[in-house]
């Protein structure tokens, strides 16, 4: 399931999207237009910076940015950084896996079938690019009839 | 390509044999494969045409199948043609065998288009390859020339020692005269290609000293049997930066060894995904990785045979084997032998090293530009080609699709196996170059 973490982390990836080319934003400015608390965004920042999908500058005039063009940053690949393996359910990843201690892996038919899901997930979102993100927001209609296509 | 595709392979190594048998699957009645390759060995290349038998494949068995969709094809071939193993698939057989697998692979496909006329095996130099507004003209050293469709490079490996080094050789090459059992060696690189060349030495019954020289100095760690642990495409980190993944990796790699397993446990688990981790990154990801991580994943990816390395491993501790982590920073002619000024890695020092012999086991091929591959290179020279921006082999999309120098993506020259490095990053083993080939012929066949 996406977390507080992972939808913050993506709306402000999609604000830092918008900017001009080559130009910092303020935490202050993303926080405040996403409605995001601002200390809780410099945390998710900071793995963002880490992981090396934005860069920071420190400063009066610091901010961030993208590092990379939104067309090249994939939202899967943004999410696994924020929230770990793609999976609907804790016993549906592997390498954080948790057992459930009140059912047997190997016969549960739910554990089956979100492992199906887990790659339903990841198909979508491994094809799905912020720039993608972006410009499904700015135009609904677009979108629908892309779906619908 | 509509009804009377006609694709010209060149290249009758294991990749381009593995591409004919793929397109072969298709029903087309019209399709038409042409495999040049220049030497006698069809279907046996480079890799498979030693007949040392301490030469084994790096890949058990299990793993070697030619089709991407029959993975027990060669262990059945290994029952069917009675070579003696102990009937355990995590085998690792001679590489000689694995060349006799890929004739008879070649042979059967040959018996079975005989009728059709689909297959056809041109013994020939491939001069150049040139496309033209209706398909691609391939010109061979007999001065003919075939017209085809499409044309698909699976040249492998340079023949010749690095430029860097043109006082090396190739062990094996005609240039590989003769030389006292006593003489010393020094060899460049310390891989899996160096380990090859020692078991050459050795089996030639070479007793002098043999030093080999590379960067941190470190060899190959051996097979061991374990348990992969399981992992999806959903677990792992892609499109991160390399300090991230690596991160990541280690994390795994020290939870796995809590839980009583092994670092190639994780490793072995992470092979289906490498490709895609590779392509996911962005260039400066692949820049540091090649910088400063590759030698370090290379020994614990690109492992050894267990024997083999308890071989090697006593012939270091006994002094005839010596590593050394320098770079190589002169080589120079004096009198009938080779003085090589070597600065080491730890100290800086500049000491030289006087050997009567260098072989080159760099393996992996520096700028394709100025290679010894004269296909590749003409290509290069004209404009239809241009080498990756890391300089691994050939730029190529994830299709196999040829990139020109202005960045325009070919519709009929394509590349498969170690020339698509830049882009697949590992393709030098079979289940990487099947899966490969499989793919390309479906776009070339129409499946």
């Amino acid at each position: 399931m996406l977390t507080k973490k992972g939808k913050y982390g993506l709306k402000a990836l999609v604000h830092l999207s918008q900017m001009p080319e080559g130009q910092l934003a303020f935490v202050n400015d993303i926080a405040r237009s996403n409605n995001i608390p601002k200390k809780f965004l410099d945390a998710i920042l900071g793995e963002l910076r880490n992981a090396g999908f934005v860069q920071s500058r420190k400063g009066k005039d610091g901010g961030y940015r993208l590092s990379r063009p939104p067309a090249e940053i994939k939202i899967g690949h943004v999410v696994r950084v924020l929230d770990g393996p793609l999976a609907p359910i804790p016993c549906a990843s592997h390498t954080q896996y948790q057992r459930c201690e009140d059912c047997d892996e190997a016969t549960c038919q739910v554990r089956h079938m979100m492992l199906e899901v887990r790659h339903a997930i990841a198909s979508v979102l491994d094809n799905r690019s912020l720039a993608q993100m972006r410009d499904a927001a700015n135009d609904d209609v677009a979108a629908l009839l892309k779906y619908h296509a | 390509m509509t009804g009377r595709a006609s694709i010209v392979i060149v290249g009758g190594g294991a990749s381009g044999v593995l591409l004919a048998a793929h397109l072969l699957k298709s029903p087309n009645p019209d399709l038409r494969v042409t495999l040049i390759e220049k030497s006698e060995n069809f279907g046996r290349g480079r890799a498979y045409s030693t007949a040392l038998p301490d030469h084994v494949l790096n890949v058990s068995a299990m793993g070697m199948s030619g089709y991407a969709d029959d993975p027990e094809h060669f262990w059945r071939w290994v029952q069917a043609s009675k070579i003696i193993t102990d009937g355990n698939p995590a085998v690792y057989l001679p590489r000689a065998v694995y060349g006799r697998y890929l004739h008879e692979l070649l042979q059967d496909n040959l018996q079975r288009e005989r009728e059709t006329g689909r297959l056809r095996l041109v013994r020939e130099t491939c001069l150049g390859v040139s496309p033209t507004p209706s398909g691609v003209d391939v010109r061979l050293a007999n001065g003919t020339s075939i017209a085809c469709h499409a044309a698909v490079l699976a040249v492998g490996h340079d023949e010749e020692p690095s430029p860097e080094h043109p006082l090396a050789v190739r062990i094996d090459s005609p240039a590989d005269t003769p030389l006292d059992d006593q003489a010393s060696v020094l060899i460049l690189g310390t891989g899996l290609s160096m380990v090859d060349a020692w078991l050459t030495l050795e089996h030639r019954g070479h007793r002098g000293k043999i030093v080999a020289v590379s960067r941190r100095g470190l060899l190959p760690s051996p097979h061991r049997k374990g348990n992969p642990i399981r992992l999806d495409v959903a677990d792992v980190p892609l499109g991160t930066q390399l300090s991230y993944f690596v991160g990541w990796l280690r994390d795994l790699i020290r939870a796995t060894q809590k839980a009583g397993g092994d670092w190639r446990d994780v490793l072995d688990a992470l092979r289906p995904f490498n490709q895609q981790v590779w392509q996911s990154w962005p260039a400066s990801a692949k820049r540091r990785f090649v910088e400063h991580t590759k030698a370090w994943w290379d020994i614990h990816r690109h492992r050894m045979a267990p024997p083999i390395y308890a071989r090697l491993e006593k012939a270091v501790e006994a002094g005839r084997v010596r590593l050394v982590a320098a770079r190589v920073d002169g080589m120079q002619e004096r009198s009938g032998k080779l003085a090589v000024r070597l600065k080491h890695r730890r100290s800086q020092t500049l000491k030289t090293l006087v050997v009567d012999r260098v072989y080159d086991c760099t393996g992996i091929t520096k700028d394709l530009s100025t290679g010894s591959i004269a296909v590749v290179r003409d290509l290069i020279d004209r404009g239809f080609a241009r080498p990756d921006p890391l300089k691994l082999g050939l730029d190529v999309t994830e299709s196999c699709a040829v990139i020109g120098e202005t960045g325009s993506v070919s519709d009929k020259l394509f590349a498969v196996g170690p020339l698509t490095r830049g882009a697949f990053f590992e393709i030098e083993a079979i289940p990487d170059i099947r899966a490969q080939c499989a793919r390309l012929a479906k776009v070339l066949a129409g499946g």
